[in-house]
């Protein structure tokens, strides 16, 4: 997704260790708004 | 055409369902070849035309079914790694992942005719949350559709391929040198292309405490954190970095249109 970004011309840069290091790092979270979730594609 | 011929008739079935079998998960198998080949075999009374039908399409399911099974697991990783050989890997999942929103389950059905959506199309929809029985429907009527096709091509084209074969024998050297050169002529193009989107391979890196001093300093204004997990994203109680959005990466070209151009953008998944 990233190189797609750039290749947009998009600023992007990429987390390293992602959302596991992020909260290992003890930085905040928050619950993902149901909004999100709904968005997402299933075929159920 | 008669070296296949042979080679058909002395390993007959097991060569084909395995030829099917190692294309279906992603192998650089040539299937359709396989397949015409045997229906060629199948005109000539060396091989039974059901028989081939049967064996070829559970061959296919079978390999099918496996990247279903890892794409449910794996999701995105899955996805990147059987696009790794291409020479644009994004556009090839992105390619994949469009066809579905565009087409919809119809896509399993057809995706075995469409180049670089015939592997994603099954760990895509594993990746997608797709029933399984649902899938083992749609993923039958397209591998029996192209298992089918190819092995018809054969019955009924038999002599024409043979006619085809001895062509190129009579030809001679003067083929040799025209394969030859297209050969060379392909690579070339594959390197060029390579070349040309090297580019965007690299993409900056940035660990979390750089981040977190970064976001304290200059706080939030010039800076937008996306998530783009493929997957884990739907169990309740899911958790994010506390003020990012949600990029779906299945949908990624009309999400790109929301995107601020002048903001940094720091991506994350799990």
């Amino acid at each position: 997704v990233a190189h797609l970004l750039r290749e947009k011309g998009f600023n992007a840069f990429v987390i390293v260790g992602g959302l596991a290091a992020w909260r290992k790092a003890g930085e905040p979270l928050e619950p993902v708004p149901h909004d999100d979730l709904v968005k997402l594609p299933t075929f159920s | 055409m008669n070296y296949f011929l042979s080679l058909i008739a002395r390993h007959g079935y097991a060569l084909v369902s395995a030829v099917v079998l190692a294309e279906s998960i992603g192998l650089p198998m040539p299937a359709a070849l396989a397949l015409v080949t045997g229906g060629a075999a199948a005109a000539s009374g060396i091989l039974n035309a059901p028989t081939l039908l049967l064996l070829g399409t559970g061959a296919m399911l079978l390999g099918d079914s496996l990247l279903f099974v890892l794409g449910r697991n794996m999701g995105w990783a899955l996805l990147g790694f059987l696009c790794r050989l291409s020479v644009n890997p994004e556009s090839c999942i992105l390619r994949s992942a469009e066809s579905f929103y565009k087409r919809g389950k119809i896509t399993l059905v057809i995706a075995k005719f469409i180049p670089g959506v015939n592997t994603m199309a099954p760990p895509l929809a594993g990746s997608m949350k797709m029933r399984f029985l649902q899938f083992l429907r749609l993923d039958l009527a397209g591998a029996t559709l192209y298992v089918a096709a190819y092995l018809t091509l054969g019955f009924l084209f038999r002599d024409f391929l043979v006619s085809i074969a001895q062509g190129f024998r009579a030809a001679g050297r003067a083929m040799e040198v025209a394969l030859l050169a297209a050969l060379i002529g392909y690579v070339v193009y594959r390197i060029w292309l390579y070349r040309k989107y090297a580019v965007y391979r690299v993409v900056p890196r940035v660990q979390v405490e750089e981040l977190a001093r970064k976001l304290a300093s200059e706080g939030d204004g010039n800076i937008l954190i996306v998530d783009v997990r493929s997957h884990g994203y739907y169990d309740a109680g899911t958790e994010r970095i506390k003020g990012s959005i949600r990029l779906e990466p299945n949908n990624l070209s009309d999400e790109l249109k929301t995107l601020a151009k002048d903001r940094d953008i720091y991506l994350y998944c799990t």
